[in-house]
């Protein structure tokens, strides 16, 4: 668990709505929102699953570097980070495929480059979750420690608690966390064979959902220490987080919600914040069945009656996957400064089950306490606080 | 301008396990690259009593490594404890990737088996894992190439003095997947840039924290140097010496112990003789395990069950010259 000393500096990212998270967020409130639709990049075979895809000219490897470059160039601006703070700072990736997208790329390649010929089996020649966070480190120049979490959905949500322990206890002086999902065969694939995929449309929350769809995004939230020393003042504070896995179910948390219930309990006594507090929630409301029902009966058995909005970002820029905290925070901080927070695209009817429907305008932002929510695929559950704050607001961004 | 992150206080060690390619736990034995990989069915059966049918051979290879270290304690000892498992993996499940990714490009996306997808999710074995051994809370899987054992190593110890857990499981897995030419190119293999070796596999654990019962040593430091160097520097054996006897000299000033060095798979150039006649015995654990990217689990979970007595320092380095050192002692 974390607490409530911990600023963000900076973030930044790449989703289908923008090569920025301004202007991602730009986009987003002004519903330019384009539902998942049918891939046209040269990697992917299947051609009848929808997805969030961002439009690039140039092979498919080149854009997942550009992703990471641009979500980096623009956390590290928006943080004026100097050089040497870059280079004294902690790196922390959460990505699931990392860069397998170099094995389905080549492969490809070589199939479309000899027509006719037998095609030879895929080889994997990646180096595992890591490789993103080494290349990071070593063309940034960061020089602090390294680490990747590979922890499928949760894989940069639990990146950014483990930075904020890391930070609170003094052990590192800054974290660069860092989330990345390029559109990969192996997910696309994997999630239809799992029946967990919406052939129509991602619908979170909706009584008419059937499932997820995925979306590629990058994106890079730079955590500090708060320092009562510095003349910096940030507005926003990442301000409690709890982690947990649970070991019943590799693939629901549970329709209960119990456990969901628990976890949000827990990130609030963390952050030493009560149920009324919270100004919103940014749920993680993926549209498959169980998820929706064990974070919606989850959200209701905390709230109760005073559920606060409810918004998940997923019908708009698709389940970014291991990337999904880092990109809907970002995506969510730029959205702040923008002074409105989204409506919940996909949405039309509310589910019995759940009695609560997202929300559905856009509605503007408040200081105060915002609650994110990540369930994942292996029991995993991340959960935390980011909060504007109220006397110390600037808009210089 | 020092980057580097060092662990604070020492961590009691109560229990260690490995498991390499003979696939028996705690037991060096022969081993042929070209005959791996060997079914782990029989291992399984022994430690869980009971198949895993739809897991692959990263899974079974996970929990029968953790499952060999905690079953090494006392249940006495366990109960009611809040235990944290950090698994590190550089390569993780690539044996139920390959297979899935092979038939999805085989038939265009329309027949691979859901199990083989969710078997292949990156953190699916640290969830079977935590189901066996009826772990709940802190579960996390640390990948990061062959750093991987060491950061989670260094993750552990962060949480064990924030006292979130009373006990972290911390373990190494990565498993032989052919051909071994891609296993090389995979972890960046290089002529020049690692010791000749078999290319090999292992799940080795170390259970640490406090516990009333008996413990096997310590680990006193993890090091991990983000500066990268170069590899003639790393791999030198005056310098690898001087690393070594500058972290002794700090932990334990003159030890009465036995002084071992443990070199990675990345360090070229390991003169026996020469760190004998400086006092140091080496202790090459790689042509029991082969290489592997959490190796050091092995090399280190080995030392602290069969060098007794004596102060252990592993030392390896990141292809990129990024150094780490991971010194303890036994009891």
């Amino acid at each position: 668990m974390t607490k409530r000393n911990i600023d963000i500096r900076g973030w930044g990212a790449v989703t289908t709505l923008g090569w920025s998270a301004r202007e991602s967020a730009k986009n987003l409130i002004t519903g330019k929102v384009l539902a998942g639709d049918f891939c046209t990049s040269s990697h992917l075979i299947n051609r009848e699953l929808k997805a969030f895809e961002i439009a690039y000219n140039g092979n498919p490897l080149e854009k997942a570097w550009a992703m990471i470059d641009s979500a980096l160039t623009e956390a590290f601006s928006r943080a004026n980070l100097t050089a040497a703070e870059i280079s004294e700072s902690c790196l922390l990736v959460g990505t699931t495929g990392g860069l397998f997208i170099r094995n389905e790329y080549e492969f490809t390649e070589i199939v479309r480059q000899n027509p006719g010929k037998e095609s030879p089996p895929i080889a994997c020649r990646n180096r595992g979750p890591g490789e993103v966070a080494d290349a990071i480190a070593n063309k940034y120049g960061i020089n602090g420690m390294i680490m990747t979490f590979s922890m499928a959905c949760v894989s940069s949500s639990h990146a950014l608690v483990v930075a904020a322990q890391l930070l609170e206890q003094k052990k590192i002086r800054r974290a660069i966390v860092v989330g990345f999902e390029p559109l990969l065969n192996l997910t696309l694939q994997g999630f239809a064979s799992l029946l967990l995929y919406d052939d129509e449309k991602c619908r979170p929350f909706c009584a008419n959902r059937s499932g997820m769809q995925i979306g590629e995004a990058s994106a890079a939230v730079i955590l500090e220490a708060s320092s009562s020393s510095s003349k910096r003042k940030s507005t926003y504070r990442f301000a409690g987080g709890y982690l947990f896995n649970d070991n019943n179910s590799l693939t629901s948390a549970g329709v209960d919600g119990e456990l969901a219930g628990n976890v949000i309990g827990q990130t609030l006594t963390a952050a030493e914040i009560s149920p009324a507090e919270i100004v919103a929630i940014k749920a993680h409301g993926t549209g498959t069945r169980d998820n929706d029902l064990s974070e919606g009966r989850g959200l209701t058995n905390v709230f109760g009656d005073n559920l606060p909005p409810v918004v998940s970002l997923k019908g708009a820029i698709g389940h970014t996957l291991g990337a999904a905290g880092a990109v809907e925070t970002a995506l969510w901080l730029s959205c702040l400064e923008e002074g409105m927070l989204p409506k919940s695209f996909g949405f039309t009817q509310i589910d019995p089950d759940l009695g609560f429907a997202p929300s559905q305008i856009n509605i503007p932002a408040k200081d105060g306490a915002y609650l994110f929510t990540f369930f994942g695929f292996g029991g995993t559950c991340t959960s935390y606080i980011v909060m504007r704050n109220k006397y110390e607001h600037n808009n210089e961004l | 301008m020092n980057y580097k992150n060092k662990l604070v206080s020492s961590i009691p060690v109560v229990a260690a396990s490995y498991l390499g390619p003979p696939l028996t736990p705690n037991l060096d034995s022969a081993w042929d690259e070209s005959k791996l990989p060997l079914s782990p069915d029989d291992l399984v059966q022994k430690i869980m009593g009971q198949p895993m049918r739809r897991a692959g051979r990263f899974i079974k290879l996970v929990c029968c490594g953790a499952l060999a270290c905690l079953k090494s304690v006392p249940a006495g000892d366990l109960k009611d404890k809040k235990i944290g498992i950090f698994l590190a993996t550089g390569l993780g499940n690539v044996d139920e990737i390959l297979p899935f990714i092979t038939q999805v490009f085989k038939h265009e996306g329309g027949f691979p088996r859901p199990n083989q997808f969710a078997n292949s999710v990156s953190n699916a074995a640290a969830f079977f894992l935590a189901k066996v051994s009826e772990i709940k809370g802190v579960v996390l899987t640390v990948s990061q190439e062959e750093l991987s054992f060491e950061s989670a190593l260094w993750l552990a110890q962060s949480y064990l003095e924030r006292g979130e857990i009373e006990m972290a499981l911390v373990g190494g897995c990565d498993v032989f997947t052919p051909t071994a030419e891609d296993y090389r190119e995979r972890m960046d293999l290089r002529p020049d840039n690692h010791r000749s070796m078999p290319m090999g596999e292992g799940s080795s654990w170390l259970l640490l924290g406090k516990t009333s019962g008996k413990k096997i040593g310590n680990i006193l430091a993890v090091e991990l140097d983000h500066n990268s160097k170069v590899q003639q520097h790393l791999s030198s054996p005056e310098n690898i010496l001087s690393d070594v006897e500058k972290i002794a000299g700090q932990l334990i000033g003159k030890p009465n112990k036995q002084k071992i060095v443990l070199p990675g798979f990345r360090l070229t150039d390991i003169d026996h003789s020469f760190f004998k006649d400086q006092g140091w015995k080496v202790e090459d654990y790689l042509p029991h395990c082969g290489i592997h990217p959490t190796a050091t689990a092995y090399g280190l979970a080995r030392a602290m069950l069969s060098c007794p007595s004596a102060f252990l320092v592993h030392c390896n380095y990141h292809a990129a010259g990024r150094q780490t050192l991971v010194a303890a002692v036994t009891e």
